[in-house]
């Protein structure tokens, strides 16, 4: 009897293990919302006052996908496409219509302290620093609600300011900061209690380029230093490239592709770049038969082919044209991304 | 380590210090709304004081001292029961400002509640000051209550007015969650129509037929500004104060009800909106 309850614990501390190593686990997420449909105009508000039309919004419909502990992930997709919803649902500010969510173990919906103490989301446009009152209020505040002990507290935000270089603004009215400082301030107030998990949304949006880059060096630095996970939505190519090694496509509510970035030019260039250097000058018509021009500067020529093309096209380019040179390209991960963004749907090609 | 019902205490502390802070950030704005307080004052003590121009006048049991007394015992009883910060609730809900809060490891409720008493703290710091001023300029015959169990019954129907404003408050501002810009709408009814003619913040109900009061009792209102004040004037026989506290203890347990059940479901149908 004692033996099999030893079994029993046994097997269960290794089944628990093995969920503790992922940080986060989306099984099935479904989420609807309903909204009330207005027409336009007074007759229309009107209409709508008298007797409301519900629609259904289908926000997400049926997500999968998982993190493990530690690990920086991009979620993109174009406007719309539910990557924010989602980071509501993970940390438990909206109530999933279905489907299994775990973050550390918890449901986020509960939003228990010892949850929300691990737990941080950031979202561009938001703020939760008092807009009328200096920083170091909100963060004085922020000490006290997450209980973080007064030394740790000290040391915590002194490498955080100083890594963001906002020491100096710690005490200037947080409305007479400029957007890159307040950002970056409000990301002090969102790490002040070390999160383990980083729900990241838009980090970048509205900062200039160099403001971006501080951003992306202190997150890049905070992943691999804290051991801590990150998810994080951009529309900035940059981002996504120097940050992410793996990302989820999400879009129309559902995943699309859930990969390495590497995978995802296999999977999704439909085309190849052929690039060119000509030892003389030539007929540029001629090149439009073959394919689409993308740059052209004599003596350099850059041709986008259909990749299962790219054979045919390159003989054809070295037989008729004065070529001292020719390189294949696949097509670059910022322009398959910006395909995903506008919308298109980007099919599989069938090349493996 | 330290004791953590201290610890969580210190919690709200701190949410009581900065909404400290922020006040003093609106000095302008809030000494216009005290300006208008007194105003208020003026207006309600001359009023009345002109009723009760004749000599010996006795108006529906009150005769000037008492009349004049319940218009200042107004000042103070509306800056305990009636100051509150949680108006903003509506447009946190429907702004999705509600989102900051949510993630953060604090319970929402009690965070109102801090930023009320802190709010309250002010005021009534303000309303002292003010009273004596008053006091001074208009010299009104003035009826101090000494009788400790009558002082002990207002403090008690105070504090009770207190929490059954502030979860009228909480419910009325969930309206957004269902119609986000119905916030300042339902607020509205609910400050200046229920509030202010039902709990006797214009004048005392027992001015009102006799039928109409006794519905009023069993509703929350009276209990907000008219029954303390009542307490205090020494007009309510010990019967009539223990209902009355029974009465709003009871809403403020039904109102609690109301408030967690209202607010659970809104929360459900939260949308965080802002993006």
């Amino acid at each position: 009897m004692g033996d099999i309850l030893v079994l029993m614990r046994k097997k269960d501390d290794s089944t628990e293990e093995k969920l503790e190593e992922k940080a986060i686990i989306i099984e099935h997420l479904t989420k609807n919302f309903e909204a009330t449909v207005k027409k336009k105009g007074l007759s229309g508000s009107v209409a709508s006052l008298l007797s409301p039309k519900k629609k259904i919004v289908r926000a997400l419909r049926d997500i999968t996908f998982q993190v493990e502990r530690g690990e920086l992930v991009g979620f993109i997709g174009p406007n719309g496409a539910g990557k924010t919803t989602t980071l509501k649902i993970l940390s438990g500010l909206l109530y999933p219509t279905a489907g299994f969510i775990q973050v550390l173990g918890f449901d986020p919906w509960n939003r228990k302290p010892e949850f929300l103490k691990q737990i941080s989301l950031v979202m561009g446009q938001k703020n939760q620093l008092w807009w009328d009152l200096p920083a170091i209020d909100t963060l004085e505040l922020n000490r006290a609600i997450y209980e973080i002990p007064k030394k740790r507290y000290v040391n915590v935000l002194d490498e955080l300011t100083s890594l963001l270089e906002v020491k100096k603004l710690l005490n200037v009215q947080v409305r007479k900061l400029s957007l890159g400082q307040r950002m970056r301030l409000e990301l002090v107030a969102a790490l002040l209690h070390e999160p383990k998990v980083l729900f990241l949304d838009e980090p970048t949006i509205g900062l200039d380029v160099v403001a971006q880059q501080k951003m992306r060096d202190f997150l890049y630095d905070y992943n691999r230093r804290r051991k801590a996970t990150i998810l994080l939505t951009s529309h900035n190519m940059d981002d996504l490239i120097n940050l992410a090694k793996r990302v989820v496509i999400i879009d129309k509510g559902e995943i699309i592709f859930n990969g390495e970035l590497k995978e995802l030019i296999s999977q999704f260039a439909k085309e190849k770049l052929i690039s060119l250097y000509l030892s003389k000058q030539a007929d540029i018509k001629k090149f439009e038969e073959i394919g689409e021009i993308k740059k052209l500067e004599f003596p350099e020529v850059v041709l986008s082919v259909p990749r299962e093309t790219v054979a045919v096209a390159s003989a054809e380019l070295l037989q008729h044209f004065p070529v001292a040179d020719l390189t294949i390209e696949e097509e670059p991960v910022e322009s398959i991304i910006r395909r995903v963004f506008k919308g298109e749907r980007i099919s599989r090609s069938k090349r493996k | 380590m330290k004791n953590p019902v201290l610890k969580r205490l210190s919690r709200y502390f701190a949410v009581f210090k900065i909404s400290f802070h922020q006040e003093f950030a609106y000095r302008v704005s809030f000494i216009m709304w005290r300006v208008r307080n007194i105003f208020q004052i003026f207006i309600v003590f001359f009023l009345w004081d002109t009723v009760f121009s004749t000599q010996g006048r006795v108006i529906f049991g009150y005769d000037r001292t008492r009349m004049l007394t319940y218009v200042f015992g107004l000042i103070i009883v509306r800056a305990f029961v009636l100051s509150s910060r949680a108006a903003d609730v509506a447009g946190h809900v429907a702004r999705g400002e509600l989102s900051d809060y949510l993630i953060r490891p604090i319970d929402y409720f009690k965070y109102w509640f801090t930023r009320d008493l802190s709010s309250k703290f002010l005021n009534i710091s303000f309303a002292s000051v003010e009273t004596l001023v008053l006091y001074l300029i208009l010299r009104p015959p003035f009826f101090i209550q000494t009788s400790p169990f009558s002082i002990v019954s207002f403090i008690l129907s105070i504090v009770l007015a207190m929490l059954i404003f502030f979860m009228l408050l909480f419910i009325v501002n969930s309206v957004p969650f269902w119609a986000p810009e119905m916030g300042w709408g339902s607020h509205f009814l609910l400050t200046v129509i229920f509030v202010e003619f039902l709990s006797g913040a214009l004048f005392p109900l027992d001015v009102l037929p006799i039928a109409f009061q006794n519905i009023l009792s069993f509703t929350p209102f009276p209990y907000l500004i008219f029954f303390p004040l009542q307490i205090y004037l020494g007009k309510v026989g010990t019967a009539i104060l223990i209902k009355g506290i029974l009465v709003s203890a009871a809403w403020v347990f039904i109102l609690w009800l109301v408030m967690k059940s209202v607010w659970n479901k809104g929360l459900k149908a939260y949308q965080a909106y802002g993006r």
